[in-house]
């Protein structure tokens, strides 16, 4: 995955949700821990639109940008939310999804675009090393080995 | 008993017969003391003696059961006499596809309706959005208007079924508006919601839908008009559930449920409400974690606490307001995705701790929880592993049945002084200001980055999690259910937007945002305009144009009315 090069060193990375799922206390607590790792985390918090959150992504200048969900209609906020990226000129920005995510769905999510899923069982680690692939960015090594999501 | 070896504990015969690799799988597999800690972090010793329960006075501080402080239980005969409430919670698509539910439900033997709404209608938002028409239905009932409560609980008396609302949002003044439509008496009205406001702003439902202090003031609203009005309705505040599941120990759960129920009380005295007209119409909504020891004492040290902040901090004189009776709904978020069917051992061991606290009604998560919509099969298996322990188990047999266990009574106590002294600080900072500005928050959030990093270093253990993890599992059947009704819902509820008497409804809308303006009591007003075939949405979003938010937190959608200038 190419992923644009930024104006920071660091991977910019923007964490938000979609739609009016409530479940935000996964993703809260990835934020801290990537920034523990040293990215720079641009946390929108749930109930954005798919437009809100492709605005932010312009404004902030971002390396990745991850969505969680907790509901079951990710598959149509996903591909709504590609939709929104590309007519945005920014459909290479990588997008990863985490949260309760079906493996049965995990084949529809790389097709429509997809670069990660990290779903139920999914660790740190995997996450981290996800960020400095698609990126080409480093980030310091965790002392702590790989914990689960 | 014969002589078998014990895995894990015959070290010299696997020395001599087995490679070093066989002897770690062993290890690895062998179940040992992993923790000392209780869940939420109360380091415990390995044993407790009289001398740990030393300064515990039998009368002061336990009482025979349904005696001052209720420590020991709410009522004399606990389940003898009032049998705990076996509930199961359905919810999901149109009102037609729920009321199937609840059929069935019905004929496995579950003894209360208890409705889950769906995402959309617990954010008080139509499910017509133009960006978020997909969550309709999905996760609960979609209810949007009276004229879907009717249909949900068509042929079902409200002021003879008790029916339980699994929502905060706009379903009492529903539920209300129908009763008053079929021209019913509301002082019969039976039934439960959740009017807890402030647990949702720290939920998950965040600033945008639910600010504090609007939400604070709709909770004191709704409590004001149903105990005035339908007195025979429960109020199940604080919403303690989702605080736990958000993050936060069970002292804390005490110390911010508490925190909640205090104001609330001190705000309806002030509108000229006493504790004892409104305390004993309240139920403390409670989680049911994995630590078994740990809930148990949870549920005792709530009771007291509960009942010494009545009596010596409101006044109360009478013991209806100074018993609480506590509705458990066993913990989703300790449920685990991989190798699902362990849930169900979760379940049941939360499920027995709920009890013998003795708690008054609980509804056992499904096993499927952390996958889908609970699937009709796993609800049944949460109804009968509560048959199980009713039947077999003994777990209805006697009251407080650990009471007096000098493990028990220490752990009470310490959560006990843990809750107290976090309360404390809470109130220190003042309970809304704690909400609006974060500081609660960022404490959940400490508790879960805490929780997290331990599991990284395996200091905490989650069967099939961090450890223990299943190989090649295949996946789990999801829930599924046909979306016919849902598209027909969402056609019936345009058309009655269209079709509605436009001057009625603004003439309500004007008059709900004139009262909600100048900060009165809106509830009357709401209930007015769903009659006139309002939508929720569309009287909530009043509400917040009348308090200075866009109408829509999504700002997608424009206020569909043109409101009265000041």
């Amino acid at each position: 995955m190419n992923a644009r090069p930024t104006s920071s060193n660091k991977i910019r990375c923007l964490l938000g949700m979609l739609g009016a799922d409530v479940h935000s206390k996964g993703i809260r607590t990835l934020a801290q821990l990537l920034r523990d790792r040293g990215v720079e985390v641009i946390y929108l918090g749930e109930h954005n639109t798919a437009a809100g959150i492709v605005n932010a992504m312009l404004a902030e200048d971002v390396d990745v940008v991850g969505l969680s969900f907790s509901t079951s209609t990710y598959v149509h906020y996903t591909r709504d939310f590609l939709d929104n990226m590309r007519a945005a000129g920014i459909g290479d920005i990588p997008l990863m999804l985490g949260g309760l995510i079906h493996r049965d769905d995990e084949p529809a999510l790389r097709a429509m675009g997809v670069t990660g899923i990290f779903g139920p069982g999914s660790t740190t680690e995997q996450i981290v090393r996800f960020l400095q692939e698609v990126t080409g960015k480093p980030l310091s090594i965790a002392n702590d080995i790989g914990g689960q999501f | 008993m014969t002589a078998q070896p014990v895995p894990g504990d015959g070290t010299a015969a696997l020395e001599s017969s087995a490679n070093s690799a066989d002897v770690h799988a062993l290890e690895d597999v062998s179940v040992k003391l992993s923790r000392t800690a209780t869940w939420s972090g109360i380091e415990t010793q390995a044993s407790y003696g009289p001398g740990d329960v030393q300064q515990v006075d039998y009368a002061r501080d336990l009482g025979d059961p349904g005696q001052y402080p209720y420590t020991r239980g709410a009522y004399p005969q606990m389940y003898r006499s009032r049998m705990w409430t076996l509930r199961n919670i359905v919810g999901y698509g149109a009102p037609e596809d729920t009321r199937e539910g609840i059929t069935s439900a019905l004929k496995m033997g579950t003894a209360g309706i208890d409705v889950v709404i769906d995402a959309l209608s617990q954010e008080a938002i139509d499910p017509d959005h133009p960006v978020l028409s997909a969550d309709a239905g999905q996760e609960g009932c979609s209810l949007p208007t009276v004229r879907d409560v009717e249909i949900l609980l068509q042929g079902i008396d409200v002021t003879r079924t008790d029916v339980a609302w699994h929502s905060t949002m706009m379903i009492y003044p529903l539920v209300v508006a129908m009763a008053r439509k079929q021209g019913k008496d509301l002082s019969k009205l039976q039934g439960s919601h959740m009017p807890d406001h402030l647990q949702l702003r720290l939920a998950g439902w965040s600033e945008a839908i639910v600010p504090a202090d609007l939400g604070h003031r709709t909770t004191v609203d709704c409590i004001e008009y149903s105990v005035r009005h339908s007195p025979r309705w429960a109020l199940g505040c604080p919403q303690a559930y989702d605080l736990r599941e958000r993050g936060i120990t069970a002292a804390g759960e005490i110390a911010l449920g508490m925190a909640i129920a205090k104001q609330t009380l001190r705000d309806l005295e002030n509108r000229g409400l006493g504790v004892d007209r409104v305390a004993p119409s309240m139920a403390w909504v409670s989680g049911s974690d994995i630590d078994f020891f740990e809930e148990i004492a949870k549920f005792r040290a709530l009771r007291r606490v509960w009942a010494r902040t009545m009596k010596e901090q409101f006044g109360s004189l009478d013991p209806r307001a100074q018993r609480l009776r506590i509705a458990c709904h066993t913990s989703g978020r300790s449920l685990v995705y991989p190798q699902p069917l362990n849930n169900l051992s979760r379940a049941a061991v939360q499920t027995l701790a709920a009890l013998l606290g003795g708690v008054q009604s609980v509804e056992t998560c499904t096993y499927d929880e952390p996958i889908c919509i609970p699937t009709e099969s796993a609800r049944e298996l949460a109804t009968r592993t509560q048959q199980i322990l009713a039947h077999e188990v003994g777990a209805a047999r006697t009251a407080d049945p650990l009471g007096g266990s000098y493990y028990i009574e220490s752990l009470t106590n310490q959560v006990e002084t843990d809750a107290l002294e976090l309360l404390a600080k809470i109130e220190a900072i003042g309970l809304v200001k704690a909400v609006a500005d974060g500081t609660l928050e960022a404490l959940m959030d400490d508790y879960n980055y805490k929780i997290q990093k331990e599991l990284e270093r395996q200091e905490r253990i989650i069967v099939g999690v961090n450890k223990f993890q299943p190989k090649d599992e295949a996946p789990t059947k999801r829930f599924t259910f046909d979306p016919a009704h849902m598209t027909s819902h969402i056609q019936r509820f345009k058309k009655l937007k269209a079709e509605r008497d436009a001057v009625l409804l603004s003439d309500k809308i004007d008059a709900l945002y004139r009262v909600a303006q100048r900060r009165e009591n809106a509830h009357p007003a709401m209930i007015d305009a769903l009659i006139a075939d309002a939508s929720i949405g569309e009287v909530w979003g009043t509400v917040r144009v009348a308090s200075g938010l866009p109408y829509d937190p999504f700002r997608v959608l424009e206020a569909p009315f043109r409101y009265p200038v000041p």
